[in-house]
């Protein structure tokens, strides 16, 4: 499986002329050139993904020392040993840390949102990683840390990351 | 009192493809790390530091090695990213080498990697001269008082290259058969070779004449392919190589250089123009390489050359302009096949860059495959027959102006 | 090998946030500055580090044309991709082996005018999982781990506000720097666009079109060029492992570890004591209570009683960021390189009306990837 993505390079050419009616001057123009890339998920998220599809949160569990990785990779940090296998982990969690945000960033640009939302680390039973999520709340004020919450899925998954659409107060 | 530095391991992710649509960039790296490792007493913790690097601008993501941080080890670690284009492989191997020849670590991992199927190779190459090709549209070839930027920028690398085979072919009276010649050489030392991406066993002149010609007197079968694959070689301290090498036999970095010569894009200034067949900085870098290695004559002292060649016909030209070979006899020494496994100057037994060519691992594979053939440790049946007591290894990049010389022996340089 | 390895000279270029010139001739200009103030050509310099990007250069190769613009044409030359400071890292190991006795050192990007700094750090984010949710970028980054400070430590939105007018003031005295802001105020930071909270639009380093220039040298060639060396005295670097998740963000283990080793390198046992100042790369001001801690230079969770009595200021007990830090001009790859062109600065008396009096020890250090996944640790004497 593949995650597509479009890189846009804006590229600004300047020049600082030397002779004739260029001398001393600085020129810029600016050049939109598209590069496209075909990023590779690779196994232990194709493991995540497949998992989304089936409504299923999956973790990497290391055979020596048991931490349970979420998203999935496919080694432990810890004991520089490699992991192949695949654990599910619980749908609801402790909420860790979290931020109010109030814009969103798309392709460099910081763009306001309608909004404020929260985004959230989350501490899923049974993980050792946290896992970051929008948390959806009537209001942002309410927000603490401590709270419960659980994911929210979509009803008909496509094993994307949108199938986890967000967590909310459990 | 310099500090004797050695490789002790080279390690491959496996042969060299076209595409791993199953796998991302970190989980190519892993296996190579794993397989250089296995090869030594290491336990993994024990690698002091790493210094990792390949052209990002080839994937799409920037610094890559942030991402792998758990799948190579450097999480916990000092990391280090070097690049400097075709020639990045070499530059973090050499990095590398500071890195404990300064003292501050026994133990260090270089790694070097491209998985080219994750993006456009041509488009990140044109993307060096991409900007100035569009100033010249927009504001007129003479604006900077330099002319002509876009000439060798036509068809990318490859018209570079074109004017570069016929500046050589000319110089060293050949012809284009010479470069069918030594391209059939690589691609079938190249089936000798496990790791190598494209292995044609009894290749000849004939099967690339047959391919046809991009830009005179270039063939698509004088051309590199694009693969995907990891590199990871394991440098340590004397100390450290006796302590953690599985055998005696060692590769010792006896030599290194590097040197940047003017870009070649085919500017005329004040009435002249860079001939990129010279290649005058690889002539200097090699003298100052060969006298820190404490090389009188590179032609008898040195047995294997690896050089990088991104075009066929540079196989004929780096070793005349690494000293290894009398100008413009490089055809002769082919075609009384001295350039041959067997031969009296084995030349890229690995099957090269036109047989394998990850760019970010590329320059780094001359320095592992040179390692390995001090070592006597080559598979496949690309191990050279004779006892390799100096090997030089080579690396090229930029616009025809970057080089990298190493040299690696049997024994360490005597203080 | 050589024992002892010494700043002998250094520059910066006054950044701005859309530079008159190219790329090219500003590092052209630099260097070529820098040459003439200690009266030496290239023939002086052994080696050449470049730290450049291709992502911030926008183009492949980017080193083809910036290289010969230092000065390195037929010399032994590389390229660090990463921080000025790992490059500045790399050519003090290089003099250390023994090979090279000078090395120069050059950082640089447009990071003003030739693109959206959040764009090309969003690059850095994995393809496959970060860049496409969205939701974790360096500005989030940064927000969670302030957060986890301030709450846990009872640190505010106007202690924080106080610290980020306090290097606002300290970039307005410096002439380098590209971000003035005319009377700063606590108010003022407040009243500023809320991005991920606490981290506010005041709160962002001044993204600046900028180059940073640093001549090492071993302890037998630095007369040649200066006769007020700054001693490198030790030196730490770690990388943290990627995903957020698996991160301690108000730990910041990896720095801590960095620092230990530069400071048992150089002999310090009580860094609080011991350290003159302290230049940080942050790249948003919530950042610097929480490295200051790590690197032992305030007790952890200090942070509103540093901010309340003045602790970090240029009178303060350890100053951090005199010169303003990245608040005042972020180029970067440079910015590494510029704290440690500060901190020299200040070891010399030359820093003019952000001079920390009698400073004769500074740490220095500079941050790569996101949330500072990389630290390098420098501490410089005189």
């Amino acid at each position: 499986m593949l995650a597509m993505y479009f890189l846009i390079l804006y590229i600004t050419v300047q020049c600082t002329g030397k002779e004739g009616f260029m001398a001393g001057e600085t020129v810029k123009a600016m050049v939109p050139i598209t590069f496209m890339y075909k990023n590779r998920v690779g196994q232990a998220l194709q493991v995540y993904l497949n998992g989304l599809k089936e409504k299923k949160i999956m973790g990497a569990r290391c055979p020596t020392c048991k931490k349970v990785y979420v998203p999935p990779k496919t080694v432990c940090a810890r004991c520089r040993k490699p992991i192949d296998k695949w654990v599910e982990v619980g749908q609801e969690g402790i909420l860790k840390n979290f931020t109010v945000s109030y814009v969103n960033i798309v392709n460099g640009e910081i763009l306001d949102v309608q909004e404020p939302y929260v985004i959230g680390l989350i501490k899923l039973k049974g993980a050792s990683s946290l896992l970051s999520g929008i948390v959806k709340i009537p209001s942002v004020d309410k927000v603490k840390t401590g709270m419960k919450v659980k994911a929210v899925w979509k009803e008909t998954t496509q094993g994307e990351y949108s199938d986890l659409v967000y967590f909310e107060p459990a | 009192m310099k500090r004797n530095v050695a490789i002790i391991s080279v390690g491959y992710n496996g042969r060299f493809v076209s595409k791993r649509p199953d796998i991302n960039i970190p989980e190519l790296i892993q296996p190579a790390v794993a397989n250089a490792i296995s090869k030594t007493k290491l336990k993994p913790e024990q690698i002091d530091a790493y210094v990792v690097g390949n052209m990002h601008t080839f994937e799409g993501v920037n610094q890559p090695h942030l991402w792998a941080s758990d799948h190579f080890g450097g999480a916990g670690k000092p990391v280090m990213r070097i690049a400097t284009g075709g020639t990045t492989g070499a530059s973090v191997f050499q990095a590398a080498y500071y890195h404990v020849a300064s003292g501050l670590y026994d133990v260090v991992m270089a790694i070097g990697w491209e998985k080219h199927d994750e993006g456009d190779a041509q488009v990140g190459l044109m993307g060096i001269l991409l900007p100035e090709a569009f100033s010249m549209f927009n504001f007129g070839p003479d604006m900077s008082g330099e002319r002509g930027i876009a000439g060798l920028g036509g068809g990318g690398s490859t018209g570079g290259a074109a004017f570069q085979a016929m500046s050589y072919l000319t110089k060293a009276n050949a012809g284009i058969e010479h470069i069918d010649r030594i391209a059939a050489l690589m691609r079938s030392n190249a089936a000798k070779n496990p790791y190598a991406h494209l292995q044609q066993p009894g290749c000849t002149e004939a099967d690339i004449a047959k391919t046809p010609i991009i830009s005179y007197p270039l063939r698509y079968g004088h051309t590199c392919p694009t693969s995907c694959g990891a590199i990871a070689l394991i440098l340590a301290s004397e100390e450290k190589a006796k302590k953690f090498g599985i055998t005696d036999r060692v590769a010792w970095v006896k030599g290194l250089g590097s040197g940047s010569s003017d870009a070649a894009t085919g500017n005329i200034i004040e009435g002249q123009i860079t001939d990129p067949a010279e290649q005058y900085m690889c002539k200097v870098v090699a003298k100052k390489v060969y006298a820190m290695a404490g090389i009188k004559d590179p032609k008898k002292e040195i047995q294997v050359a690896e050089v990088y060649s991104g075009f066929s016909h540079q196989d004929l030209m780096w070793p005349e302009r690494l000293g290894l070979v009398d100008e413009g006899k490089s055809p002769e020494m082919l075609d009384k096949g001295a350039f041959a496994i067997d031969g009296e100057l084995p030349l890229n037994p690995s099957g090269g860059v036109t047989s394998t060519n990850a760019i970010g691992a590329s320059a780094m594979v001359r320095v592992g495959e040179a390692a390995l053939q001090v070592m006597g440790l080559a598979e496949g049946g690309h191990q050279v027959p004779r006892k390799v007591e100096n090997a030089v290894a080579h690396g090229w990049g930029g616009l025809f102006q970057f080089v990298t010389v190493t040299v690696l022996g049997r024994t360490p340089v005597k203080k | 090998m050589n024992e002892r390895v010494a700043i002998v000279g250094y520059k910066q270029t006054k950044h701005t946030f859309d530079s008159p010139v190219a790329r090219e001739r500003m590092i052209y200009e630099l260097v070529k500055a820098l040459f003439a103030e200690l009266g030496i050509t290239r023939d002086d310099i052994d080696t050449f580090i470049l730290a450049s990007n291709d992502f911030t250069d926008g183009r492949t190769i980017s080193e083809v044309f910036t290289v010969p613009r230092i000065g390195a044409y037929m010399k032994d030359e590389t390229k660090v991709e990463s921080d000025g400071l790992s490059a500045a890292l790399y050519a003090y190991m290089r003099i250390l082996s023994g090979l090279y006795e000078t090395a120069l050192v050059v950082g640089f990007s447009m990071a003003g005018s030739e693109f959206r700094a959040p764009l090309i750090q969003s690059y850095t984010l994995d393809p496959v999982y970060e860049r496409p949710r969205g939701i974790i970028n360096y500005y989030s980054i940064a927000a969670l781990q302030a957060n986890a400070y301030m709450r846990k430590y009872k640190f505010t939105e106007e202690d924080l506000a106080q610290l980020t007018v306090k290097n606002l003031e300290n970039a307005n005295n410096n002439p380098y720097a590209a971000r003035k802001e005319e009377n700063p105020s606590i108010d003022k930071v407040l009243g500023s666009k809320p991005l991920y909270l606490p981290i506010r639009q005041a709160h962002v380093s001044a993204y600046a079109d900028g180059a940073c220039a640093v001549i090492l040298s071993s302890k037998k060639m630095a007369k040649k060029f200066t006769n007020k060396p700054v001693w490198i005295d030790g030196v730490g670097h770690f990388m943290d492992t990627y995903y957020i998740g698996d991160r301690d963000l108000l730990a910041m283990e990896h720095l801590s570890a960095a620092a230990k080793k530069a400071y048992k390198m150089a002999g310090i046992k009580n860094p609080k004591k011991e350290i003159d100042l302290a230049e940080i790369h942050t790249n948003f001001s919530s950042e610097e209570p929480v490295f200051a801690e790590a690197m032992g230079l305030f007790k952890p969770g200090s942070g509103k009683d540093v901010v309340k009595n003045g602790e970090s200021r240029i009178d303060g007990a350890l100053p951090i960021n005199p010169s303003g830090g990245p608040l005042g001009a972020n180029p970067i790859n440079a910015t590494g390189l510029i704290r440690l062109a500060e901190a020299s600065a200040q070891l010399r008396n030359e820093a003019g009306k952000n001079q920390v009096k009698g400073a004769k020890t500074a740490v220095v250090h500079a941050q790569d990837g996101p949330g500072a996944q990389l630290n390098t640790v420098f501490v410089v004497r005189r």
